[in-house]
């Protein structure tokens, strides 16, 4: 099918009715391979897409989707995103948006993961699972070791003129392991995003999610109390993409923020650094335009401690008299939202070695639950399971498990000793989020 | 929803090279939702999620396909191309699809999409001034209405042809209390397989009130403090605790692998003998009630634990051949996009003989958790965690004073051993429950229980 030439007919009878209007398209196809005990378990094939409509009626901005992309489609489209649009209050600062002057010129498809053969990711699955289960007797199963691929198309074409059109790429693998001793059991993971599939190492990544879970063996309580925190890399980030809707400019306004009229001060020690960069090498939420069809702009947002920027869509943009920062964010099933692309805290200088002896009597904590519920965006508050290591004369002394952490990100920013040099990004949900490993003076630790 | 033919082609053309089973799950889904956010309604929108996936299994192994695209070529292509992962030759199948019949436990008697959007809109402004005007100290109020109609066809080469609808409502109501620069959040969403006249039963405004209610006392709460402790959680969503605990560690998904604590030990005490645990997908428009599951198995009753002993686990049709088992028709999905697992569907701790007022006299220095939020669990290890949207703490047998921020954590194995008392005050709550096939709906619940100690994490020392 010729997307662009069906979405020209759409917007043309949108047109017919809509004031101004925007087609926006997605086409996704996925692989996902899973392997167990020696056989391809899982083996599922997708091409999907979704189609949603947005237009003004009378001032009026609505939406509507179908996952029936076809021309028996278009009538009622028009007709639901008039009907939605008609009650919608508070929407005239939502603009369809003509298109920016100019936009980066970076391709973030790449060809390569392309032509791999499905049997050469089949392979590497085997040879993973194999060298799982080779690696310690304790390892009682490998409960999942999968491989998933996706492409991505994106068109967002409107009545002002604004076609564009882009396609990306990526994939991740992970392997989760079940060691036994006796009666206890622990669980390790090892995951890779990449988008150059010949970077991948079985044997490390094994050897990774088995130590990770053999290490755990033995693991206990410790005393109530409180503790200073390394957070792995990893763990401050998955923390940080938690808390990431506190920089979206729509929850600063409507109150969800407590960033509100603290732009120009100081919210964190000196040494904080947070930017979200579209450009970044490799990055999963690289682009070159946003979902309003916005060029992408590099956005600091705590420079040396400062807060000096949010992000922002058009909407809450012109609500403030400011530019898009390129932020606009939508799945076709929704209306026009705020998320970051690649955000990231910047490298720190201190070794990790280093953190650990200024960590001393403290705790290494490289897995955190329950970042969907024990934690509160709006006040900051987080009271979360945690697992890891305590910290003596510079090493990982004992597993530790069966804790909760507690305290509050605007404390935290500024009870903040050292920041690593190891940034490492979490597997890409709703933005590409990273961080270095990071020392916390002091947080609320319960167990025993 | 798809031609009866162009069905058997699919399922002749997915078992073309091998395999043992083949399915087609058809979906045809209206989704409406509108949102006010601070007296505005800021969105409304609605769509339409359309696709098909196939099936085909092979001994123990699976492969899944879908595509929104369901044309009699395309489907066919799409079939052909997922047995292309199978290496043996044909196997000569002779379908007979007989159309399923099955029981009706979700009576719908007003289709939400006919429903003028004015009505609905008066619906979400009448909630967010009874959340609004509950307290001067509530800063900030969001509504959610959401409703869907999703239509299903599954057919497979066992000879099932089952086509159902399936209408869900839900109100979901965000309130936020604001008090010297801290904000804090309260949250009530009850939900139904039921249409419009949910609205019949729930009166929003008390719905509103609750939610600000949460907000309120949380914001002039002290910090919680830490360690471990008797801890009293109260019914309805409470029961959150067996569904992250030990529900998800009973799903075939895990259990099949020996990959949870709950392998191999059917017939044995696992709990209390005061907990008998029941998973229910045929409870009367119940949030989590199907009629028939994702691979078309009717939905049924299944007594999980019995007086503390395991009789039964969550069975998928996958997972059931790994384990010589049948399905407890609890293979769900989230969409055509996933292959389903087993899962929930309603899924509670069965009522005692206990009353609250018994437990919190009986305590000398606990938590009283009035509200879960939600939380998640290591089905492996069995260690879970959830979120406590509202507690007290108790001492010398009364409630002393509001208390936030506390997170539960524990073993699952060993908090069933742990729970001392159970209350005769059984309700359900409605959730989204996430995991490998996806969110679906599913029930929370149980009466007002007693564990004897779980780890509390807060801020203060104790």
């Amino acid at each position: 099918m010729d997307y662009r030439r069906f979405l020209n007919r759409l917007i043309d009878r949108a047109q017919g009715r809509m004031e101004n209007s925007e087609a926006f398209l997605v086409k996704n196809k996925e692989l996902q391979i899973g392997v167990y005990k020696g056989e391809i378990a899982k083996y599922s094939i997708a091409e999907s897409g979704g189609l949603s409509l947005r237009g003004s009626y009378e001032g009026k901005m609505g939406y509507s989707y179908t996952e029936k992309i076809d021309d028996s489609s278009i009538g009622t489209l028009v007709h639901d995103a008039i009907e939605n649009g008609r009650y919608v209050e508070g929407s005239e600062d939502e603009v369809i948006f003509s298109g920016s002057e100019s936009y980066e010129d970076i391709d973030h498809y790449n060809e390569a993961l392309n032509r791999v053969e499905n049997s050469e990711k089949i392979d590497f699955l085997l040879k993973l699972e194999k060298e799982a289960y080779s690696l310690d007797d304790k390892v009682f199963a490998v409960s999942a070791c999968d491989y998933h691929e996706f492409e991505g198309e994106r068109y967002i074409l409107n009545s002002l003129g604004l076609d564009l059109k882009d396609k990306f790429n990526g994939a991740f693998t992970y392997i989760s392991v079940v060691v036994k001793d006796g009666d206890d059991t622990k669980t390790g993971l090892s995951y890779r995003v990449f988008k150059d599939f010949y970077t991948l190492d079985y044997r490390k990544m094994a050897k990774e999610a088995v130590d990770n879970a053999i290490s755990m063996l033995g693991a206990k309580e410790v005393k109530s109390g409180n503790y200073p925190i390394v957070f792995e890399n990893t763990s401050f980030a998955n923390l940080l993409a938690a808390f990431s809707p506190i920089f979206s400019s729509d929850n600063v306004q409507k109150g969800l923020s407590l960033l509100k009229g603290k732009i120009g001060e100081e919210i964190a020690v000196p040494i904080l650094n947070i930017v979200d960069d579209p450009f970044l090498k490799d990055g999963f939420a690289s682009r070159n335009f946003d979902d309003e069809g916005t060029a992408s702009t590099f956005n600091k947002l705590i420079d040396n401690g400062k807060l000096v920027g949010l992000l922002y869509n058009w909407k809450t943009a012109n609500k403030e008299g400011v530019k898009s920062t390129g932020n606009a964010s939508r799945s076709y099933k929704g209306s026009m939202g705020i998320s970051p692309s690649n955000l990231y805290v910047v490298n720190g200088d201190t070794e990790i070695e280093d953190l650990l002896y200024l960590a001393n009597g403290g705790l290494y904590i490289n897995n955190l639950e329950g970042l969907h519920s024990g934690l509160n965006p709006v006040s900051g508050d987080f009271s979360l399971s945690a697992s890891g290591f305590l910290i003596k004369d510079g090493q990982l002394h004992r597993p530790v498990n069966q804790i909760t952490i507690a305290g509050n990100l605007y404390e935290l920013f500024k009870d903040i000793l050292a920041i690593g040099n190891d940034l490492k990004f979490t597997i890409p949900s709703n933005g590409y989020i990273g961080s270095p490993s990071i020392l916390i003076k002091s947080l609320a630790v319960a167990g025993e | 929803m798809l031609d009866k033919r162009v069905i058997e082609d699919v399922l002749y053309a997915a078992l073309s090279r091998g395999g043992d089973f083949a399915e087609v799950f058809v979906e045809d889904k209206y989704n409406g939702s509108m949102k006010m956010v601070g007296g505005i309604l800021e969105s409304s929108i609605s769509g339409r999620d359309y696709g098909v996936g196939i099936r085909i299994f092979d001994k123990y192994n699976s492969i899944y396909a879908y595509t929104n695209d369901s044309s009699r070529e395309n489907l066919i292509k799409v079939a052909k191309e997922a047995a292309q992962a199978l290496k043996e030759g044909q196997r000569d199948i002779s379908l007979n699809l007989m159309k399923a019949s099955f029981s009706d436990y979700n009576p719908i008697k007003i289709l939400p999409s006919s429903i003028a959007k004015k009505e609905k809109l008066d619906l979400i402004k009448m909630g967010y001034e009874a959340a609004k005007g509950y307290d001067e100290v509530i800063s900030q109020v969001t509504v959610s209405y959401m409703e869907e109609e999703q239509k299903v066809l599954i057919a497979n080469t066992e000879g099932v042809l089952a086509e159902d609808t399936r209408v869900r409502t839900r109100y979901a109501v965000q309130s936020v209390a604001a008090k010297d620069g801290e904000m804090q959040v309260g949250h009530y969403a009850p939900g139904a397989s039921m249409g419009y006249e949910f609205y019949d039963k729930v009166d929003v405004r008390e719905v509103a009130r609750e939610a600000s209610r949460i907000a309120k006392v949380a914001v002039h709460a002290d910090y919680c403090p830490s360690g471990n402790m008797p801890v009293i959680i109260d019914n309805e969503f409470g029961g959150v605790l067996f569904h992250e605990a030990c529900g998800h560690a009973l799903e075939a998904e895990f259990v099949s692998k020996e990959t949870s604590a709950f392998a191999n030990k059917l017939g044995q005490l696992v709990a209390s003998p005061l907990v008998t645990a029941i998973d229910d997908g045929t409870i009367k428009n119940a949030w989590g009630t199907t009629n028939i599951d994702d691979e078309g198995t009717p939905t049924q009753r299944n007594v999980l634990i019995e007086n503390g002993v395991l009789k039964s686990y969550l069975i998928d049709k996958l997972n059931g051949r790994r384990m010589g088992m049948a399905s407890t028709g609890s293979g769900r999905r989230q969409s055509y996009k996933f292959a389903p697992t087993s899962r929930m569907n309603n899924t509670f701790i069965a009522a005692g003989d206990s009353t609250l007022e018994e437990m919190i006299a009986n305590t000398e220095y606990g938590l009283y958790a009035k509200k879960l939020g939600g939380g998640s669990v290591n089905p492996a290890t069995g260690d879970f965690n959830f979120a406590v949207l509202e507690g007290y703490i108790i001492q010398n047998g009364k409630i002393l004073k509001p208390v936030r921020g506390a997170t539960l954590i524990g073993n699952g194995v060993k908090v069933l051993e742990l729970i001392d008392m159970v209350g005769n005050n059984l309700e359900l709550g409605q959730g989204m429950c996430g995991a490998s096939s996806g969110s679906v709906p599913a029930s929370v619940g149980q009466p007002s229980i007693r564990v004897k100690s779980l780890t509390v994490g807060g801020r203060k020392e104790k």
